[in-house]
């Protein structure tokens, strides 16, 4: 098996580049929305066939064995050409919380499932009473026996339609403090008592939904650590993904649509659009230099610190900022429910409403200023 | 760049900022800065001989010419020190003079003002908000700094694609003064001739000018880094409605918004300087990233002070309280070889379109 580590990193980004340009369906590029698993099983396959599906595990579980580096390349080149992201909360966030925190047992049972794609993951952490301060939830798992009973909501859980399997932050004990009463449980969602309800969002679309436990019986050995350390475990695994979020991707795919509508309506030349979109690419170049200084933190073998918030509140930021500038130029084509003529480059209005949850998702805008504030700029409590 | 050179250029950007901190410590005695504002020369010609004792002025001289030959990552770290301990000397004036010297092979000029013996501005602007260099020998050159202090000044004349460069000694020069906010002067000069030294190509006085734009925008860096330190300290520590004003949310989140423009334009010039730094590296697109570089610092010094001022409260519009002196100097710095909207409309016209 190849270490692709041993390569340089130009070999590397040319074999990536070269897998994505023969082999990804050309039909699944730049897609509007989160592609449902079936919608991308197909490219699934063609990764699974090349042993692709786990960049960062390690090679002896069947992963690719990447370091932090070249995972960026191979996501770069990813972004680069379009390519979907799949329900990929199995290889992304439960493989590694696995292998760090899992039994043997459990990591021979759920990792090659994630791997064949017998198995899809979602993640349920979120509740409604608690999004922000995730630490509140409540939905509760008490020991009876053998098996834990689960019963409580969780919501905002990406594509559980799609999924089999749920793990979940479950609370093991009301009396502790809230951040120390919180396990990590894996629930079998064809579990009786288990209900999916998909949720339609802004961009009519079923990419998130709510999902019920009523008295859902969970064998104990589908917890993973310790009963109790939950909380602490989901946070060390807060790793080098959050840098991710900041990716200037979103930003610069936006900024070309916006560049092609203003050609479209024949705005391009304006001086007032000159000068507003030359302060959006400005800002875009600038958001990559950033970006490059994370990534450079990356390459040297370091791990990010709390200050790479800036990245996701402000790639947020500017990918709004890009969208309204285009629902302002779209004139009456910004309330069309469609693409202008057919043409999905030209959509105005389904980019202003695909960069809404942007400051709201992984962290909340205001979230992530606390987290600057407090752990960056030492402010106080 | 090879790992080695980028080791030695990080070292040599380590110590460059270690030597700063020796004669300009960042939030140093700003009593030095205010004894020196509003009286003429407006800086100390002392710490000016200083600064060439310590290689400053001619950093990027090549060491064959008595420089330290060393490259613009280097001097924009110098350049933030200096604009964090506000110092008034005028070293990016002196080191663009230096490298035009160096170019022409000016060696006596160029020996005493690299050593810090004398101070040679070049009088390049015609305009406001502009990077052109005057075709007119004649034509009255603007916003000189600490022009009282100058021994001499240069003066390039363009034709076509090159530039003269006359040098013209200050003694009897008709040089007008008008103090500016940060404590200093700017002069116009309405040049008489001179000794004609020879001539640069207008490529070289192009690269010339953006480069000292582009160690403006590192003193705006240091300007409002230190600016931002000092509300940090304010935010934590003054009391109101009996707990420290920094733990209210709506200031909390400013300051994160405000870190988040300093951090993008430490990244944008340092991206430039980066640039800069390698070889051959085409003309446009050198400048499309010092003219972003420019333009975000510009804007974001100008935010950061203001909010530095409005979250000092009532104190921060005395004086008294050292934090105007940081906006003061924004002031001044921000416009100075080119304005934000002068280096966006350059970055759009030197950056092709991206394919996305």
């Amino acid at each position: 098996m190849t270490d692709f580590n041993a390569m340089t990193d130009e070999d590397f980004r040319a074999e990536v580049r070269r897998f994505v340009e023969d082999e990804y369906p050309a039909h699944l590029r730049n897609p509007p929305h989160r592609l449902h698993w079936q919608e991308g099983e197909e490219w699934f396959r063609i990764v699974q066939k090349k042993g692709w599906v786990a960049p960062g595990w390690p090679r002896e579980l069947g992963g690719m064995g990447l370091d932090a580096s070249k995972q960026i390349i191979l996501i770069e080149e990813y972004e680069r050409h379009g390519v979907a992201r799949l329900p990929d909360h199995g290889v992304i966030m439960l493989g590694p919380l696995l292998i760090r925190f899992g039994t043997e047992a459990q990591r021979a049972r759920f990792l090659p499932r994630i791997l064949s794609g017998e198995d899809v993951w979602c993640q349920g952490y979120s509740e409604p009473g608690a999004g922000s301060d995730l630490a509140s939830l409540r939905t509760e798992a008490v020991l009876e026996g053998e098996d834990y009973i689960v019963n409580g909501q969780k919501i905002w859980t990406t594509l559980a339609t799609d999924a089999n399997w749920i793990f979940c932050l479950v609370r093991t004990d009301r009396s502790a403090r809230k951040q120390e009463g919180i396990s990590f449980l894996l629930i079998d969602m064809k579990s009786p008592g288990v209900t999916v309800r998909p949720i339609i969002n802004l961009g009519l679309h079923d990419e998130f939904c709510e999902v019920f436990f009523d008295n859902v019986r969970v064998p104990r050995e589908n917890l993973v650590g310790e009963p109790n350390r939950g909380w602490s475990m989901a946070k060390a695994l807060l790793g080098f993904e959050r840098i991710f979020l900041g990716s200037p991707r979103q930003s610069a795919y936006a900024l070309a649509r916006l560049r092609m509508l203003a050609e479209r309506m024949g705005v391009s030349e304006e001086p007032d659009f000159q000068e507003r979109y030359t302060r959006l690419r400005c800002d875009l170049e600038d958001h990559k230099a950033l970006y490059e200084t994370f990534v450079a933190v990356l390459r040297r073998g370091e791990s990010l610190g709390a200050d790479v918030s800036m990245l996701k509140l402000h790639q947020s930021d500017l990918f709004q900022r890009i969208t309204e500038l285009m629902l302002e130029i779209g004139g009456e084509n910004a309330g069309l429910l469609k693409p202008m003529e057919g043409n999905r480059d030209l959509h105005p209005a389904g980019q202003f409403i695909e960069a809404r949850p942007t400051t709201i998702y992984g962290g909340s805008s205001e979230i992530q200023r606390g987290i600057l504030a407090k752990a960056v700029l030492e402010l106080p409590g | 760049m090879s790992a080695m050179l980028q080791d030695e250029r990080e070292d040599a950007i380590r110590m460059i900022r270690d030597s700063a901190a020796g004669i300009a410590p960042r939030g140093g005695d700003r009593r030095r800065v205010r004894a020196l504002r509003f009286q003429a020369p407006g800086f100390d010609p002392a710490v000016w001989r200083q600064m060439g004792e310590l290689g400053w002025i001619g950093l990027r001289v090549p060491e064959g010419q008595g420089g330290a030959g060393l490259g613009m990552g280097a001097f924009c770290a110098l350049a933030e020190e200096l604009g964090a301990a506000l110092a008034p000397e005028p070293l990016v004036q002196g080191a663009l003079s230096a490298r035009l010297l160096a170019a022409l092979g000016a060696t006596a000029p160029l020996g005493r003002l690299i050593a810090g013996e004398s101070l040679v501005l070049t009088a390049w602007q015609e305009r406001a908000n502009s990077l052109d260099v005057p075709g007119t020998p004649e034509a009255p050159r603007l916003f000189l700094p600490m022009a009282e202090g100058a021994q001499s000044f240069l003066v390039p004349v363009r034709a076509g694609d090159s530039c003269s460069l006359l040098l013209q000694t200050a003694e009897g020069a008709a040089l007008a003064l008008e103090p500016t906010q940060d404590g200093g002067s700017f002069g116009t000069l309405r040049p008489h001739g001179g000794e004609r030294l020879g001539t640069v190509s207008t490529a070289q006085m192009e690269e010339a000018l953006e480069e000292a734009a582009l160690g403006t925008a590192a003193l705006l860096l240091g300007v409002m880094e230190q600016a931002f330190a000092m509300t940090l300290d304010y935010l934590r520590t003054r009391q109101q409605f009996g707990k420290p004003i920094g733990s209210f949310q709506a200031l909390q989140h400013r300051a994160a918004d405000l870190k988040v423009q300093i951090a993008l334009s430490r990244a944008s010039i340092e991206a430039a300087a980066a640039l800069c730094d390698r070889a051959a590296i085409p003309a446009a697109q050198r400048r499309a990233a010092i003219a972003r570089a420019k333009a975000r610092a510009a804007d974001a010094a100008l935010l950061v002070t203001r909010q530095a001022v409005q979250l000092h409260g009532g104190i921060g519009y005395t004086d008294e309280a050292d934090i105007g002196l940081y906006l003061r100097r924004a002031m001044v710095l921000a416009n100075q070889f080119g304005t934000a909207a002068l280096h966006r409309r350059r970055f759009a016209a030197a950056q092709p379109e991206a394919e996305a």
